[in-house]
């Protein structure tokens, strides 16, 4: 097949060099490839992308084909005796034992598309770079207590590409942890679909600790059945560009979201917590809170959506978004936003930026705190609520730890 | 061993007065080039409460916030020692680990910081920076509980977000358990008693009265005489126009109440 982008930018040349060298793309694949030849990779211009510019960060980048040389460290949540799984530059490693019996899990087919997410240019980018995903199915009614370790990382310069699929029945419920590691320095996409059924519980951690040089987009699409409960917390201390979507869909009655998300950005780093929340249901509840601490030239961005449709009636959705500015340089871009169709429905959002609080500072020195300790008082408890809100009590510590760590490294 | 001579038992002279524990003097203090403090001078020996009162504007907040360290006002002139040491050359944490407490007007919230957690943090941020041992969590558990007891505050409420959603009294009380449980060397205490009813106003003075003591001072800044029938001064200076215009014993409270600050706005 010919290069179906005209002028490709460097990085566009390589990630269709590589599509090249794939053996036979599938119908489905080639689709995707053409969707993204008319997309390209987003930039500043497409509205929803003005903050986070892809196409500016990569375009000179020519991705080497070789893969990095992975080295892999234990991880922080090892404590928690997760059931590990592992997707290294994207290939999958699944764990050979230990794993229960009500846990299936397997490498399967990749996904064809994604409904609703047919205009996204980068998961029209993955779903035609992808062949296998990795799968992972609760079954009706379990309640796993060890939680499930999902760990991506990053080591090349090389695109990477990962798909997972989760799939929580009926009744049950999970804790997954998805952390993104690694010095690695290219582009990384991970998509991952889900599935909530009636009355199951998941609860989902993301930990965003890649390396500085890391360009990664991360995109969760959730469909939530009836009274089912979606739970997330996201701490991220960004990287070259990164990226984390949710989109959340009821697509029946009375389910519910937390998804809160804690931004801590230094250096010239950058992240971008990107939502949208389709209530279609009725009596859904929705509650999202996001808290930035950027210091240096660091840039945190929230683009937050709950989108009401008519029949969604009796929704009860809060969104707030706060910025805690520690430099003169640092920079956060908030875009809350409410489409709203049903006439009976409380929806709010909020949103505000500003720098530390001078007589707070103040009387905490007066009570014996020093200036660090008091500083990194105020900002553990500005970034406590998404913390706070994880159930699984070792890994909000785990949360805690590297909140604490990262305050640390500003000495 | 050999016994030690007799000029070694040989002991310096009683002191019989004691030093002044807070000198303040000739300080000149305010905000962009507007002086606030004109040259106050003010002793409190160690031992003794004394109170200052005044009309609003005179300044009793910043003498407050500039002993304290606050670092908004610019000091123009003059010295501010604790037994004898220049608190300029400290910072606020500082000043706090050698004993100074400064009871705010308006006490913060904090949210997403656990009182209990808050207060022990606090006292053993102290404690180490006196080279001191930290309190044990179970010592401080017993202590705090007392102390809570004695200013009024239950449990439930050492176990909320810092002053979150308290009202303006349980805020002050809130300041006189940390008072408590610190045991300063020397508290400013400023407008303590604004908005307390009588009650409240009672308990404050049960805590002074507790913690008062031959190696410890007080100031006590306040609008009215009300709080000093609780707490009975050693001295009373009137504050206007950003220095000390008259100092005299308890009665003066007494007067003031009946006269008012006019003359004193007019004299500054």
């Amino acid at each position: 097949m010919n290069a179906p982008i005209p002028n490709p930018t460097p990085f566009e040349a390589s990630v269709l060099n590589a599509y090249a060298a794939r053996a036979e793309p599938n119908e489905a694949q080639v689709a995707a490839m053409e969707r993204f030849a008319r997309q390209r990779l987003p930039h500043r211009r497409i509205e929803g992308w003005k903050w986070t510019d892809f196409n500016a960060a990569l375009r000179n980048v020519e991705a080497p084909a070789a893969a990095g040389d992975a080295v892999i460290e234990p991880s922080a949540f090892a404590a928690l005796a997760p059931l590990e799984f592992r997707l290294v530059d994207g290939r999958i490693e699944t764990p050979l034992e230990g794993m229960p019996e009500d846990v299936r899990y397997g490498v399967i087919d990749a996904m064809a598309t994604i409904p609703d997410l047919e205009t996204h240019p980068i998961v029209s980018l993955n779903v035609a770079m992808i062949r296998k995903a990795l799968g992972i199915e609760i079954g009706e009614g379990v309640r796993l207590d060890r939680p499930i370790l999902i760990r991506h990382i990053v080591s090349g310069a090389a695109p990477a590409f990962a798909q997972t699929l989760l799939r929580v029945g009926r009744g049950a419920s999970v804790h997954v942890i998805e952390t993104y590691e690694g010095a690695g320095t290219g582009f990384y996409s991970h998509l991952c679909h889900m599935a909530v059924r009636d009355e199951g519980r998941f609860h989902r951690t993301v930990l965003q600790e890649t390396g500085a040089g890391a360009a990664l987009h991360a995109i969760c699409a959730a469909k939530i059945d009836g009274a089912a409960h979606y739970d997330q917390t996201t701490l991220t201390s960004g990287g070259r560009l990164a990226r984390h979507e949710t989109f959340l869909h009821y697509v029946a009655d009375g389910a519910s979201a937390r998804i809160d998300s804690a931004a801590l950005i230094g250096d010239e780093r950058h992240s971008d917590i990107t939502t949208n929340v389709l209530h279609i249901g009725q009596g859904c509840e929705t509650r999202q809170a996001h808290k930035g601490v950027v210091r240096d030239r660091g840039r945190s961005v929230f683009q937050g959506k709950f989108h009401v449709l008519q029949g969604a009636q009796k929704t009860d959705a809060d969104m707030q978004a706060n910025a805690l500015l520690l430099s003169d340089t640092a920079e956060a871009n908030h875009k809350p936003e409410l489409e709203i169709y049903a006439d009976d429905v409380e929806c709010a959002h909020g949103s505000t930026a500003g720098a530390l609080d001078e007589d707070a500072l103040f009387y905490l020195r007066q009570r014996g705190l020093d200036e660090k300790a008091a500083r990194a008082l105020l900002i553990e408890a500005f970034v406590g609520e998404p913390i706070d809100g994880v159930a699984h009590e070792g890994v909000r510590e785990i949360l805690r730890v590297k909140t604490a760590d990262w305050l640390e490294a500003d000495a | 061993m050999a016994e030690p001579t007799p000029s070694a038992f040989i002991l310096e002279p009683e002191i019989i007065e004691r030093p002044n524990m807070l000198n303040i003097d000739n300080l000149h203090a305010g905000v962009e080039d507007h002086d606030i403090l004109k040259g106050l001078t003010l002793n409190v020996p160690a031992g003794q409460v004394h109170a200052i009162m005044g009309p609003n504007g005179s300044g009793k907040s910043t003498l407050s916030h500039v002993v304290a360290g606050r670092e908004d006002y610019e000091v123009t002139a003059g010295t501010v020692t604790l037994d004898g040491e220049d608190l300029f050359d400290l910072d606020p944490d500082e000043r706090a680990a050698k004993g100074v407490f400064l009871s705010f007007q308006h006490p913060m919230e904090i949210p997403g910081v656990q009182t209990m957690t808050f207060i022990r943090t606090a006292v053993n941020a102290q404690r180490k920076a006196r080279g001191e041992e930290e309190m044990s969590a179970a010592e401080f558990l017993r202590v705090i509980r007392e102390k809570a007891k004695l200013v009024g505050l239950d449990d439930a409420k050492l176990k909320r977000p810092f002053n979150v959603g308290f009202s303006g009294g349980e805020k002050k009380r809130m300041e006189m358990l940390q008072m408590a449980m610190f045991e300063p060397r020397f508290a400013i205490m400023d407008e303590t008693d604004s908005g307390l009813d009588i009650d409240a106003l009672k308990m404050v003075g049960d805590v002074v009265n507790a913690l008062r003591a031959p190696d410890r001072g007080f100031l006590v800044i306040t609008h009215y005489q009300r709080l000093l029938d609780y707490i009975r001064p050693d001295a009373v200076h009137v504050l206007a126009g950003g220095r000390i215009v008259k100092s005299g014993g308890a009665e003066l409270a007494a007067e003031l109440e009946s006269s008012g600050y006019d003359q004193f706005i007019e004299a500054a």
